[in-house]
């Protein structure tokens, strides 16, 4: 089932999104304009640090910013529909049925007090209006979906009688349960153990595949979104750095950002000693203050390749190949853009 | 494949595994708690003491006739197994006819004070910023006033105001009365509690993940905040019948309460200046009131210990 799609065949466009929190402390831009759009049956990986705004701006297509973020200003079109001019009634029947999230933490995603056939039925009633009865059937037929093992009986459970990689299992299968066109990962398997989470992303690959659905991956480890997604949103403080398919990110990393990032990455090939040559490689300073953000561009005062002008003016994306944009000076300015 | 490991999700369900919600799991923490255990019979024998006080009571509690024997302030004997009061009451009859009063005023007071206490307290922790400010001032404005001088006083202007109206013929009026002012002061505690519990819930994970699917707001507050806001709450609650039972007896005692109604604080009124030649009367009262505030205080606490350790994993 292919969902409807305008807008040269894209089913999300984010445009110019901004998001300003109201603190006592200052105006925080957590979002400061960022695009990028995705295609039915795409994965878009959305990497970035802690603070790097991933996170809030996946919840802003749901329009869940927490209090006090508001969106300022750009448009979410989603199957040709501006998500920011919708109503929250409107929102509720988009929530679940037409974007699904996946939580960081199955642990707590749950609620602890209902089984797990409560809170899968729950949707379904809502959304699809079937009846209790219809919705455990379809419930258990996703969690044998989602590789749980004699589904009838787990409905019957409470959260804390699984485990956290069931527990995440139970999640994707909630996400699903309406058939979503696209399905938000927010760092889905930072919180289970290393072993399950090649088996959760496998599965969620799987699925993403077999419903046709789009996926929105957060993650600030480059390692998952290597092996699932189609392109990759480079973040940074609030901004997109770089923006390319996943092949071109790990083989030509343009921005100095997601250069230093890869470098980052532990390397099995290699030992790692407390000696100033074999250490792990860190970027230096921290994510800046997102209520006072560096003039210019944001990533200079951390950038090994920083220029003068590099404090002042604010690079805008440059497509440096078909598909590739990058926002650095070094491209903008006498780099290779024409 | 034999046992099933946390990691392995497609062996079989363990069946001795199954434990199920909240409730039952307090309840098996509970059942191990002894004094928990201990304030669950003394509450559940005064129940039982309060719906069968009719069959259980040897007098009529309005039997005055003793007083007419001369038998008034008579030690306990085979007809009046508790003796006799100052006033010629069979003292067994007037404490178990106390049962009802009691729990009436505990629950009733309790029940207006958590209705005000959990709607205020939602408010303020769901909603937040000036309704939050707000409402908390006026709580704190509750808090510090003297519950106890402010019921006595509108008990008696109340009971005066009633007087020549039509209002003069509902039954137990004034007993009414003060449960509703024990209730309308006593619910500022119970809102804190629900405030500060709305607010760590409304930020909990599985909030946010139930409005992610689309949950309206209405669902999001009575199915999924509220439910599990209830264990610390029902603690607040058993505490709080405990203390209005103790608070109505202190009213009667100083002679502010229902004249009609049989109340064990009435009693320890009746009969405090004849505490030498008729202990029985003073002493049957006192110990009524002793075991139920013990008792739903010890149950309280046994609900402390089983509901609000955090669910283990």
């Amino acid at each position: 089932m292919v969902p409807a799609a305008g807008n040269n065949g894209r089913l999300l466009e984010v445009k110019d999104l901004r998001i300003h929190f109201y603190t006592g402390s200052g105006i925080v831009k957590a979002v400061d304009g960022i695009s990028y759009g995705l295609k039915p049956g795409q994965t878009l990986g959305v990497v970035g640090e802690s603070g790097s705004g991933k996170t809030i701006s996946s919840l802003a297509l749901l329009r869940l910013i927490p209090r006090p973020g508001k969106i300022i200003s750009g448009k979410i079109l989603f199957e040709d529909e501006d998500l920011t001019a919708k109503t929250e009634t409107e929102m509720i029947a988009v929530r679940g049925k037409k974007i699904a999230m996946i939580f960081q933490n199955p642990a707590y995603s749950l609620n602890p007090i209902y089984s797990i056939g409560a809170q899968l039925g729950e949707i379904l009633v809502w959304h699809e209006k079937v009846s209790q009865k219809a919705a455990q059937e379809r419930a258990a037929e996703l969690l044998q979906l989602v590789g749980i093992a004699d589904p009838v009986s787990r409905l019957r459970q409470f959260p804390h009688e699984l485990s956290g990689g069931m527990k995440q299992r139970v999640c994707i299968a909630r996400a699903l349960l309406c058939n979503p066109a696209l399905v938000l990962a927010d760092e889905p398997t930072t919180n289970l153990d290393v072993t399950i989470q090649a088996q959760i992303l496998d599965l969620l690959m799987e699925l993403k595949n077999r419903f046709h659905m789009a996926m929105i991956l957060v993650t600030h480890d480059m390692g998952v979104v290597a092996r699932t997604a189609d392109r990759i949103v480079v973040m940074y403080a609030g901004r997109i750095c770089e923006e390319a398919n996943t092949k071109v990110i790990f083989r030509d990393p343009r921005h100095p950002y997601t250069k230093a990032l890869l470098e980052t990455m532990p390397r099995v090939d290699q030992s790692y000693t407390a000696d100033s040559r074999n250490r792990l490689v860190v970027i230096p300073g921290r994510i800046p203050n997102l209520v006072d953000p560096p003039t210019g561009c944001r990533f200079h005062p951390r950038c090994a390749v920083a220029m003068e002008e590099c404090s002042t003016i604010l690079p805008e994306p440059v497509d440096v190949a078909g598909g590739h944009t990058v926002s650095c000076l070094k491209y903008s300015g006498g780099g290779t853009a024409s | 494949m034999t046992t099933r490991t946390a990691s392995d999700p497609t062996g079989p369900v363990d069946q001795g595994f199954r434990k199920h919600g909240m409730w039952s799991q307090g309840w098996q923490r509970f059942r191990r708690n002894k004094t928990g255990m201990l304030g669950l019979v003394l509450v559940g024998f005064i129940f039982l003491v309060a719906v069968f006080s009719p069959l259980l009571a040897p007098h009529d509690p309005f039997d005055q006739s003793a007083m007419l024997q001369f038998r008034s302030k008579a030690p306990p004997s085979w007809s009046h197994p508790l003796g006799t009061d100052r006033m010629g009451y069979d003292v067994a009859s007037r404490v178990i006819y106390g049962a009802p009063t009691a729990l009436f005023v505990g629950l009733g007071a309790m029940l207006v004070a958590a209705t005000i206490g959990i709607t205020l307290g939602g408010i303020s922790g769901y909603v937040g910023g000036v309704a939050d400010e707000l409402l908390m001032r006026i709580t704190e404005f509750f808090l510090v006033i003297p519950i106890f001088i402010v019921v006595l006083v509108m008990v008696r202007i109340f009971g005066i105001l009633v007087l020549g109206t039509a209002l003069e013929k509902i039954p137990y009026l004034n007993l009414t009365t003060i449960v509703f002012i024990l209730g309308v002061f006593g619910w500022p505690p119970i809102a804190r509690m629900a405030r500060a519990e709305f607010l760590r819930l409304k930020e909990a994970e599985f909030v946010e993940a139930a409005r992610c699917i689309g949950v309206e707001r209405k669902s999001i507050i009575f199915r999924h905040i509220l439910p599990n806001a209830f264990p610390s709450l029902v603690v607040l609650i058993a505490l709080g019948i405990g203390g209005a039972i103790l608070m109505e007896a202190m009213i009667s005692f100083l002679g502010f309460g229902d004249p009609k109604a049989i109340s064990w604080g009435q009693a320890l009124y009746f009969n405090y200046e004849f505490l030498k030649i008729s202990p029985w009367a003073s002493i049957a009262a006192g110990t009524a009131i002793f075991i139920t505030v013990l008792g739903f205080n010890l149950l309280a606490d046994g609900l402390t210990d089983a509901l609000n350790p955090r669910l283990k994993e």
